[in-house]
Parts: structure tokens; C-alpha cells; sequence
């Protein structure tokens, strides 16, 4: 009985929707977004969904040209002073408001110490830490006005660091430093911009529509009409709506679909190295682990990385050999020594050094890994516990952790052991990663504490060039000897875009702002 | 039925909603307390005076007690504070844009689920232990015991990715993007009161008051429909109270599938994110909705059945 007005029915709706779809303008991109953006207040935004976003539609002294490497953005030129101390910035000329008003030095000064102002509890502010007082200002020792950036007339803005940052510039182009004009600040719904697109109409956990924005500085260079954001926790859900056309580019790819994707969508999927690693941290508070570096070296090796990237994860993850992942200019990464040997050779050593340990005198070793909620993670922590045992007889307990409770455990170190960790860098510095290790660093949750790796950081941190990478180096060196981390892949940024899609070029940084893509629009 | 007893009855049932809804929020205020971990944790440990500037911000450097005051005072003036997760949002925004796409959806749900669902369990009824009856309860239970999150993605990957009938997902208030969550809300629903509507009815067939009917010689038909339909559906009627507030306020999985911005995913998102407020809202909110829809199915339950009389004291 139902087959009749099925029939009738389903057909129109598919020919309403082909008409729908051919009246939307062919020149709007519809992105996948992941979650809903947790703020689009340039204060409050923290999650990568927020980030981008507001990479659309607000733009700082610094921006990211179309493969995703910092270029220019409102500032024309600038000038590095007093050995990388200062920074003296020259706004560009067209620099506007979405409301007509140039942008002016005193916008981003009166930015600057709105994130500082301890009212506004802005998270991100510890990226500008090494503007000078910032420190003391975030401490509350000083007024947010005694922050070292100034106003030297409408169009010149002046930055000061306490220590030289090289990769300073790049921290321009995150959405804390970013300026606001005096009417609305940051209210998402209501301030006048300053980036490639405005938001046009906004319901959460829907869609995000923008349109160009005019006053841009590059409004000529635009191609698209329009873009539409839409937030989807689910990748499955993400896929099967971009598999229906209406999506053009996705935020990710669902874990396990890899080698489908490969096969059926070879031209749409794009898998690219990513500035970030995954590691397991090892607490060195815990007796045994923290007495005995052969032992945490052991562990190391018995892990075959082969396996664990290409067969447990499988969606184009690279074996990983250090904390800090390939691809940053200048830096090559200080490798584990056994990553050239074969895995045969590498588990023979692992035996060795795990008798030298002699932690197993009194009988096998039984170690906790911990790890948050996700499928991934538990099948990782299933192999590598597979792999200990097998290779060096030591029992391993999985204990699943809900997010919020697993990063307290893992910060408080009292109940820890094992335990997942990783890390996506801020900015393309090796000191993204290597900071995290420092002994009193808050993110330092192996407790690892060596004095020669933390002189080697500051050391660096007066250095210049070359010699500061090669520092850089040392210390990341002294890491794969002492182990506190066991280093296991380095993540890849996963998208499927569609082929008809242009000005969208993979990058490290996994960041394609709007204002450079292009449809072609031969399809409608 | 009388009127001044059903209206007694009302406001004692709304007066009775108070120290429900008391009893509610103060367990859910110390539960959501007791999980550890807050809403400011996150991988990146926050510095000190940021963190002390936030828990300022939202008062969680308060005493519990005080701060568990304080949230009762905002409650009785309707204001559910802003949500720590979506911070552009308030929580009665967020509800305010939540709840009409959940409520569309889920009343859609049981409107088809009861009409399809009642007709389908009467048909049984009247051709009980036959092949139809069987068949008809085989596919039931098939539509009870099969989840949604298993009809969801194929009814996704049948209609949606393969035939193009209609979207994927996604949510404009157009009705293309209705459809498939309706129905995937709707089957389990349909299964449940088909099977109750047959064993009521099949009961109520059953008994003296419709043999009488017969032996008047009235016609089946409106034996059926006059004497048959009102006390067979009872059963029906008290499980579509609380059905219907699981509906309206959202599924967790539908929204998740569908990507729909409904209300059932803040039940897990706040939960997860521990924000607070917006787990509070929330579960204020669907506590109000239940006791609504008890109360309205208790109505109707009067109006159906003469035995129950609301004046007289039981």
C-alpha cells in the first residue's frame, strides 16, 4: 500500500531539491566546520572551529597566504628592531572596517589590553607572553596599560618583546591578536570587521552564512559569493552529506574510511603532514618508570610504529621519531637513534635494555596506560599493550578516562602512569613542542626534570638563526635519551574537497582561508 | 465529570510541581558538582590569574551553598545564566533555538507514530493470530528491537546518498530535511503503541460491555469506534505522556546522525563539558516538560475513563 504515494512523492522531492540546489548561487562554498565554535569573540575563542572562523572574517597585523605560510595581512610592512626585540608595524593605507573606518594602530592597542584586562579572562592571552609585562600583567602585578604595544600615530604600531621570539610574527595572525573597533568590540553579532567575509546570519549548530565584505583591503581579489559554514560533530554524518553534495569541503574524514576514501574518492581526498604528534607520556614520579631510563627506552622500541600508523590507525598518519614533527623551515628533527634499524633489531635492544632495567627481577611488570574516550586512542593503547607483552612480557592495565577527568589526572600526576598525550602546535617553532618539557612548565605532565635540556631551551631562547635551531636540536636530543615521552606517529590533516574547488593548496599548518578559494561552475 | 474536581485536581498537581522541581534541581546542582573536572579544564592549562579571572567571572569562587542560592534566586526569575561552553549564547537563548526544532520534529514523530501506530495495532487486534496479525507484530518488534542509530545512517545512505531524494542531514526547516529524522524518530514509537494498542484492544474485546454491543446487534464498525476505541487506547495514552517529553526535547543520537541543532545533544555536550548551566537548563526545562505532559495525559485520561473521578479522594 505505501508504494504509491512513495513514488509519487520521493521523486518530487528529489526534482525540488535539483531546483533548490540550482538556484543557490554557484559561486558558495559549503564547508564542513567540526563542532560548533565554542566563541566568536576573539577573546573567548579557543577550539580550532572558532579559530578559522574568525580567520575569515577578521584579519591581524599577520595573515596566512593561500598554503598557509604567514604573510602581510593589515599591516603593509614592518620592521624588526633592537635584535628582534622590537617590532615596529606600518598598517596598510586600505586597511577598513566593514562599517568604512580606516583600522587604526589604536584599534589593536585598545585590543591588545582588552585581552590583558583580567574582566575579560581571556584564555588564549598566554600566546602574547612574551610581549613585554605581559607576564606581570597576567600575574596582576601591573595595569593591562603597561603592555609593550603602542600607538606612534594612526598608521604605525609598535611592539615590544622581553625576549625575541622569531616566530612572533605568526602569532599575529591568531584572533587574540587581532583589533577591535571601539563599537560593539568583539560582539560576534553586531562589531563592524575587518576580514575577507561578515557573518550574515548565524544558528548555532546549523550554519554560519558570510558574504563578502566590501571594505576588505583584497574585496577585488574575492571569487565567492558566499560561504557557508556548518558545524557537524559527526564525521560520518560529515561524509554522508558531502557524498549527497552538499558539502564542498569537509573538516575531517571518519576514522576507518580511509582506505574506502582511497578507492572511491581518490581525487577528493586530501591527506597532508600536520604540525603536530602523538606520544605517550610516562610519568617519572612512578618508581620504576621514573628510576629507570633503559626501561622507559625499552618500552620505546618494543612499539612497532609501522603497525601502529599503518594498520591501527590507518588514515595516512606517519610513524613518528621525535616530539617535534618534520616540516618546520630550518629544524630537522632529533630522531630516536634506533628509528634506522629494523624492527627485529629494534625489539632485540628493547629485551636487552629492559633485563638491564631490572625491574622485572621480582617478576613481570604490570604499568597502567591511560587514555581519554575515543575510539583511536583505545585502539592505539590496545596494540601497544599487545606489543609489551609480546615483546618484553610486561602486563598492561587500559584505564578509559572521560576528557575532563583524564586532563586533571593527567595534570595533578598523582594516579598517572602511562598515559596519552600529544600535541598541535600554536605556531612552527620546534619550542612549540619542546617548551611543553621544560622543568616547572605546566604542561609538563611527565615531571621530567633536567637541567641541561632546560638551560639548552633558554640558551636557545638568546640565540639567533641557525645556532638557535641547533640548540633547539640538542635538546630535543636529550629527550630521545631520557625518554619521558615515547614519541608513536605524527598526525596528518584529512579533508575530502571537491575537484571542482580551486585556491585550496594542503599546507603544514592545515589552515585555507576562504578568501582564496574559487568554484568552477561548469556543474549547474 | 465534574469541573470543580478537575480543577482542584490541576492546581494540586501544579502546586505539587514545585517541590518536584526543587527536589530536581538540587540533586542535578550537586551531581553535576560532584563529577571532577570543571568547565575551564582543558588541555592547555589555563594561567593561575586567568583561571581565578574566570571562576570570578562566573562566580564558581564561591562557597557551593552560596553559588547553589544563587542559581535558585536566577531560576525563579527565569534566567538560566550563560553557558560556559557556547559563551556567545545564553542557556535560554540556546533552549529558546533548541526546543522548537526538537519539539517540530518529536511531535511530528508521535503524531505519525501514534496514528500509524494505533491503526496498525487495531488491524492486528481484529484479525488476531492470524498471518496479518503476526507479520504485523513480527515487523513491530523488529521496529522496537532494531536502534536508531543502526536506521538512521542506512536510511541516510538509501534515501539520501544513493536515490538523492532528499538531504542528508542538516536543518532549515524545510521539510526535505524532516523527513528521514521523523521517521527514524517515529519507528520504534509506531512498533511500541501498535503492540499496545493490539493487546488493549484485543482485552477490551474481550469483555462484557462490547459482547452486549454485539448482542444488540449493532454493526462491528461502530461497535469498534463507539465502545471499543476509548478504553483500548488508555494504555496508549499514559505512555505518549512521557514518550512524547522524550521527543520533544530531543534525541541525542538523531541529532548527532541528522546533524540537527535540536535540545537532546546539550544533555551530553553540558554533561561532558561540565556546563553547568546548560546541564541545569536543560534538565530544569525537560523536568517542567514531563510534569506538563503527565498532567495533560491525566486530563485525557479523566475525559476517557468515567471510573476515574478527580473529586472523589482515593
Amino acid at each position: 500500500m505505501p508504494t504509491r504515494p512513495t513514488r509519487v512523492l520521493f521523486p518530487l522531492a528529489g526534482l525540488t531539491l535539483a531546483l533548490l540546489a540550482g538556484t543557490l548561487s554557484a559561486a558558495t562554498v559549503h564547508r564542513g566546520l567540526g563542532p560548533e565554535p565554542d566563541s566568536l569573540q576573539i577573546h573567548q575563542a579557543q577550539g580550532l572551529a572558532a579559530v578559522n572562523l574568525l580567520r575569515d572574517i577578521r584579519e591581524g597585523l599577520v595573515t596566512f597566504d593561500v598554503s598557509g605560510e604567514p604573510v602581510p595581512g593589515q599591516a603593509a610592512a614592518w620592521e624588526v628592531l633592537d635584535d628582534g626585540l622590537r617590532y615596529r608595524f606600518k598598517l596598510r593605507a586600505d586597511a577598513r572596517w566593514s562599517n568604512g573606518d580606516p583600522v587604526t594602530a589604536g584599534d589593536f592597542v585598545r585590543a591588545w589590553r582588552r585581552a590583558f584586562t583580567p574582566a575579560t579572562a581571556a584564555a588564549t592571552a598566554g600566546l602574547l607572553r612574551h610581549v613585554r609585562n605581559a607576564e606581570d600583567i597576567l600575574q596582576g602585578r601591573l595595569e593591562p596599560d603597561a603592555l609593550g604595544i603602542r600607538s606612534v600615530d594612526p598608521g604605525t604600531l609598535e611592539i615590544e618583546l622581553n625576549q625575541a621570539a622569531p616566530w612572533f610574527p605568526e602569532i599575529l595572525a591568531h584572533p587574540v591578536a587581532f583589533p577591535l573597533h571601539a563599537d560593539g568590540l568583539d560582539d560576534p553579532r553586531s562589531a563592524p570587521v575587518n576580514g575577507a567575509f561578515r557573518i550574515t546570519e548565524w544558528t548555532p549548530r546549523a550554519s554560519i552564512r558570510l558574504a563578502p565584505n566590501p571594505e576588505f583591503h583584497a574585496a577585488g581579489t574575492i571569487a565567492l559569493d558566499g560561504v557557508v559554514y556548518y558545524p557537524i560533530e559527526e564525521p560520518a554524518t560529515e561524509l554522508a552529506r558531502y557524498r549527497a553534495g552538499e558539502l564542498d569541503i569537509t573538516e575531517t574524514i571518519p576514522a576507518g574510511r580511509f582506505a574506502w576514501l582511497q578507492e572511491h574518492l581518490p581525487d577528493d581526498l586530501h591527506v597532508h603532514p600536520y604540525l603536530g604528534s602523538f606520544w605517550l607520556g610516562l610519568n617519572l614520579t612512578h618508581p620504576e618508570l621514573g628510576r629507570s631510563r633503559e626501561l622507559r627506552q625499552a618500552l620505546a622500541l618494543a612499539i612497532d610504529r609501522g603497525i601502529v600508523a599503518r594498520t591501527v590507525l590507518g588514515a595516512g598518519e606517519l610513524p613518528g621519531w621525535s616530539i617535534v614533527p618534520p616540516g618546520i623551515a630550518g629544524y630537522t628533527p632529533a630522531v630516536m637513534p634506533q628509528s634506522g634499524l629494523s624492527q627485529a633489531d629494534r625489539e632485540a635492544d628493547a629485551r636487552r635494555l629492559y633485563r638491564q632495567s631490572g625491574v622485572a627481577r621480582n617478576g613481570p611488570l604490570l604499568l597502567e596506560l591511560r587514555y581519554n574516550t575515543s575510539g583511536v586512542h583505545r585502539r592505539v593503547a590496545v596494540a601497544v599493550a599487545a606489543m609489551w607483552k609480546q615483546v618484553l612480557g610486561v602486563n598492561t592495565e587500559l584505564v578509559n578516562e572521560e576528557w575532563k577527568v583524564f586532563v586533571n589526572n593527567r595534570r595533578l600526576g598523582t594516579v598517572t602512569e602511562v598515559f596519552r598525550g600529544g600535541w598541535i602546535a600554536d605556531f612552527a617553532d620546534p619550542t612549540s613542542f619542546l617548551d611543553l618539557l621544560i622543568g616547572d612548565s605546566s604542561m609538563n605532565h611527565t615531571f621530567y626534570r633536567n637541567p641541561a635540556f632546560d638551560d639548552l631551551l633558554s640558551r636557545a631562547g638568546a640565540a639567533a638563526g641557525a645556532q638557535r635551531m641547533e640548540l633547539l636540536r640538542q635538546a630535543e636530543t636529550l629527550l630521545t635519551e631520557d625518554m619521558p615521552v615515547i614519541p608513536l606517529y605524527y598526525y596528518v590533516s584529512r579533508h575530502l574537497v571537491r575537484p571542482r574547488v580551486s585556491g585550496y593548496a594542503d599546507n603544514l599548518r592545515d589552515i585555507h582561508l576562504s578568501r582564496y578559494l574559487q568554484l568552477e561552475t561548469d556543474e549547474f | 465529570m465534574k469541573q470543580e474536581g478537575i480543577l482542584r485536581h490541576a492546581a494540586t498537581r501544579l502546586l505539587g510541581l514545585i517541590p518536584t522541581l526543587l527536589v530536581l534541581i538540587t540533586i542535578a546542582f550537586f551531581l553535576i558538582r560532584v563529577a571532577p573536572g570543571g568547565p575551564f579544564d582543558s588541555e592547555k592549562a589555563l594561567p593561575p590569574e586567568i583561571r581565578a579571572n574566570l571562576d570570578a567571572k562566573y562566580h564558581l569562587d564561591e562557597p557551593l551553598l552560596q553559588q547553589y542560592f544563587r542559581y535558585l534566586g536566577q531560576i525563579i526569575s527565569g534566567d538560566f545564566g550563560p553557558s560556559f561552553q557556547y559563551k556567545d549564547w545564553s542557556v535560554n537563548e540556546l533552549i529558546a533555538q533548541g526546543f522548537p526544532v526538537s519539539a517540530t520534529l518529536g511531535g511530528l514523530a508521535m503524531l505519525l507514530a501514534f496514528v500509524i501506530g494505533s491503526l496498525v495495532g487495531i488491524a492486528a487486534a481484529l484479525r488476531q493470530n492470524s498471518a496479518a496479525d503476526y507479520s504485523i507484530m513480527g515487523v513491530a518488534m523488529l521496529g522496537i528491537s532494531i536502534p536508531n542509530f543502526v536506521v538512521a545512517p542506512l536510511l541516510i545512505l538509501g534515501v539520501a546518498v544513493y536515490a538523492g531524494w532528499l538531504p542528508a542531514g542538516g536543518w532549515d526547516w524545510s521539510w526535505q530535511r524532516m523527513v528521514l529524522p521523523v521517521v527514524t524518530l517515529a519507528l520504534p514509537v509506531i512498533a511500541y503503541i501498535a503492540r499496545l494498542m493490539r493487546g488493549s484492544m484485543i482485552e477490551v474485546l474481550h469483555s462484557n460491555f462490547i459482547r452486549t454491543a454485539r448482542a444488540k446487534g449493532l454493526p462491528e464498525r461502530v461497535v469498534i469506534r463507539r465502545h471499543a476505541l476509548k478504553p483500548a487506547i488508555l494504555p496508549v495514552i499514559s505512555y505518549m505522556g512521557p514518550a512524547t517529553a522524550a521527543l520533544i526535547t530531543g534525541s541525542v543520537v538523531i541529532e548527532r546522525i541528522y546533524s540537527i541543532p535540536g535540545l537532546g545533544s546539550y544533555f551530553v555536550q553540558g554533561a561532558l563539558n561540565r556546563d553547568y548551566t546548560l546541564v541545569m537548563g536543560v534538565v530544569v526545562f525537560y523536568g517542567v516538560v514531563i510534569i506538563v505532559l503527565n498532567f495533560i495525559v491525566d486530563l485525557l485520561y479523566a475525559w476517557l475513563n468515567p471510573r476515574i473521578r478527580y473529586d472523589e479522594t482515593q
